[in-house]
């Protein structure tokens, strides 16, 4: 058994996409209208709108960590390497 | 002085980031038993997770900073090395030579050679390429250190030391598959992290067509054709006419068939991230599924240089950019002065473009994100390195020739060491690359001598199966060699001769570095090509039966593992290619 499938990689990325993503766009609302601070990003409030663009980016990766259901890499093809390596001695279980 | 302010929130970004990332390698730490879940992931993960490492490993500052830096001056002509080198050549690894390292079971690049070939020839590769590694790891930290310094004011040796223990820390802990998950997090973070950037720069210089406006005047000022930094393709036909230097033949030949094949299909660093994918069918869409984002990465990474070099943003910034052009500061003599040239003209500190922009454009909490990406890019490149030196050092160098038939506890056991001596290396080489600027540069000239000719000695190994172990080796020592006679024969116009070149004699002289650089790559491979074949044709071949697996002739067509037929490595990579020459189309 490979350890690898154990760790869904869509969670880490989904969790810190929603906490960067909220950080920002909280920081963003609480400093709309600040014309001195977003005079260098063109007059957009560049930490709202980015921040609400990863916080949904973030959700839907949450979103298809929970519903890819089932180890995804287990291929026929997959598990006859596997048993190849064992076979070769490559791969100790 | 730094250019930039962080406030609480920044660091609060950064903060998360690194705590994500350490965490994934913790969570990762149990599953780390044998020495093939160290070194190749078990060889078990999906191919979008392998695809997009294998497009981050080479993400490194290198990437970023140089291809902006190359952007501020080539314009988006700098696409050749997306749309005629890198993307080309990834479709090509995975079609035709993903069967042979994958299917071979070989563990790294150098065994295969030594499957393939000989014992020499793969410790030939496999010494030079530990070198490399290292000793590339070891510039790009100078390189962050460097830069975190004037941007933040940071003290060098913190950031190299704390950008080497988060690495350490996470590929101790989880091996490869550690390394490749936070080179996928890394990639997600630098998209985020640039995108913003392309957005505002755009809007800052109105737009696409005012971009294009201001970069035809720039372009008539540099006594340029009008177009050339605005386009892909028109000018290529003489080197006096495009903003590199170089004329068609010399780039499609030397930058699209030598350097971008020599890279993408032989160096270990990207071919291992196929190589711990689950089935032969993922490991061969790995570099295919990487080739679509890599197709796009010029908007992301070569634009915001070309806004740099037209847009001098918000002036109450400090006088640091006073001298150069659009927001690209001057390089400074060791007397803070600007640094010119020859003929009088400012010489522009290319490599500050990326890094301005982020600094002038990005309000606090953006700034915060932008830089992370960046920094996120120098250790995805640090670990890329320090994971392929571990394995080649272990498998290539330790196993092959100090100690064999050990257990594999004993290897696993290696590579961690492995681990914590190729970053200290790379740390010594930070600190060499700081004292001794020019032993770095003769060293980058023999390690592009010792590449260019590769991309020959593989494809006549998996396509001709007449060619022999000592045929590869003697190939490989004579394009080397040729490499350095052309290199030493040739010079560019306007350089002295030196560390970049002539040192023989000035025989030819090339319009640019860039022309040079490819015309060496162009000799390095010819003569090996012409070496290996001659010297195969004298020597005896193995016979057929040792190279069932290993050569084109011998191996059976791989049969396709995939639910859908747009999944097919053949047909992705078609529509890859039609996607590719509508994009040369469509910046001709």
């Amino acid at each position: 058994m490979s350890g690898a499938a154990t760790l869904d990689l869509r969670y880490p990325i989904g969790g810190l996409f929603v906490v960067l993503g909220a950080l920002l766009a909280g920081y963003g609302a609480m400093t709309n209208g600040d014309a001195v601070m977003y005079g260098r990003s063109t007059g957009v409030n560049v930490n709202l709108w980015w921040g609400l663009v990863m916080l949904v980016t973030g959700v839907l990766f949450l979103w298809l960590a929970r519903r890819g259901s089932g180890p995804p890499t287990r291929s026929a093809e997959g598990l006859a390497t596997e048993r190849r390596e064992e076979d070769l001695g490559l791969e100790k279980h | 002085m730094p250019v930039a302010q962080l406030r609480t929130l920044d660091y609060v970004v950064m903060a998360l980031y690194f705590v994500v990332v350490l965490g994934i390698g913790w969570a990762l730490r149990r599953m780390m038993r044998t020495s093939t879940d160290f070194f190749l992931s078990g060889r078990s993960l999906p191919p979008w997770v392998t695809g997009l490492a294998f497009l981050s490993a080479n993400l490194g500052a290198q990437e970023v900073i140089g291809m902006g830096a190359s952007g501020a001056k080539y314009g988006i002509a700098t696409s050749h090395f997306y749309w005629v080198g890198a993307v080309p050549a990834m479709l090509f690894v995975g079609l035709f030579m993903m069967p042979f390292y994958y299917g071979s079971r070989a563990r790294s690049v150098p065994e295969y050679l030594k499957l393939r070939f000989d014992e020499k020839t793969r410790t030939l590769n496999a010494v030079t390429f530990a070198a490399m590694t290292v000793f590339s790891s070891g510039v790009s930290m100078y390189a962050m250190g460097k830069l975190l310094n004037l941007l933040l004011g940071w003290d060098f040796t913190t950031s190299v030391l704390v950008s080497a223990g988060i690495v350490l820390a996470y590929v101790l802990l989880g091996g490869l598959t550690s390394a490749i998950y936070n080179e996928v997090l890394q990639f997600f973070m630098i998209v985020f992290g640039f995108v913003p950037l392309v957005w505002i720069g755009l809007r800052a210089v109105n737009g696409w067509d005012g971009l294009t406006s201001r970069l035809t005047q720039v372009a008539m000022a540099r006594g340029l054709p009008p177009e050339s930094l605005t386009h892909v393709w028109k000018g290529m036909g003489s080197a006096s006419t495009n903003a590199i230097g170089v004329e068609w033949f010399g780039l499609l030949m030397g930058l699209g068939v030598v350097l971008s094949f020599g890279y993408w299909c032989t160096d270990f660093l990207v071919v291992q991230r196929a190589m711990a994918a689950d089935s032969m069918t993922a490991a061969r869409r790995t570099p295919l599924i990487a080739a679509v984002p890599k197709m796009i990465f010029p908007f992301l990474v070569i634009v915001p240089g070309m806004i740099a070099l037209v847009h001098a943003g918000d002036a109450s910034m400090g006088g640091l950019a006073a001298a150069g052009e659009g927001m690209i500061p001057p390089k400074l003599t060791a007397a803070g002065l600007p640094l010119v040239d020859a003929k009088g003209n400012v010489v522009l500190d290319y490599d500050l473009a990326t890094p301005m922009m982020l600094v002038k454009l990005f309000p606090t909490g953006m700034l915060g994100l932008g830089l992370t990406a960046l920094i996120a890019s120098f250790m995805s490149g640090m670990a890329g390195n320090v994971t392929a030196f571990n394995t080649v050092w272990t498998y290539d160098i330790y196993q092959a020739h100090i100690r064999r038939g050990a257990s594999d506890e004993h290897y696993l056991w290696m590579g961690r060491a492995a681990t914590v001596g190729g970053i200290l290396l790379s740390v010594a080489a930070a600190y060499v690359a700081g004292a001794f600027n020019n032993i770095m540069d003769l060293l980058q000239l023999i390690f592009a001598f010792v590449n260019a000719p590769l991309f020959a000695t593989f494809a006549l190994g998996m396509f001709w199966r007449r060619s022999t172990g000592h045929g590869a080796f003697w190939g490989l020592v004579a394009g080397t060699l040729g490499a350095a006679l052309h290199h030493g024969l040739a010079l560019a116009d306007g350089s002295v001769p030196g560390v970049k070149g002539g040192y023989f004699g000035v025989l030819r002289v090339y319009p640019s570095e860039m022309a040079q650089t490819f015309w060496t790559a162009i000799a390095a491979f010819a003569t090996c090509f012409v070496v290996t074949i001659v010297v195969s044709l004298l020597t005896r071949p193995r016979p057929d039966d040792e190279l069932r697996g290993l050569v084109y002739a011998l191996t059976p067509k791989p049969v396709d593992d995939v639910k859908n037929w747009w999944e097919r490595p053949s047909v992705f990579a078609a529509g890859v290619l039609v996607a590719l020459l509508g994009l040369n189309l469509a910046f001709r």
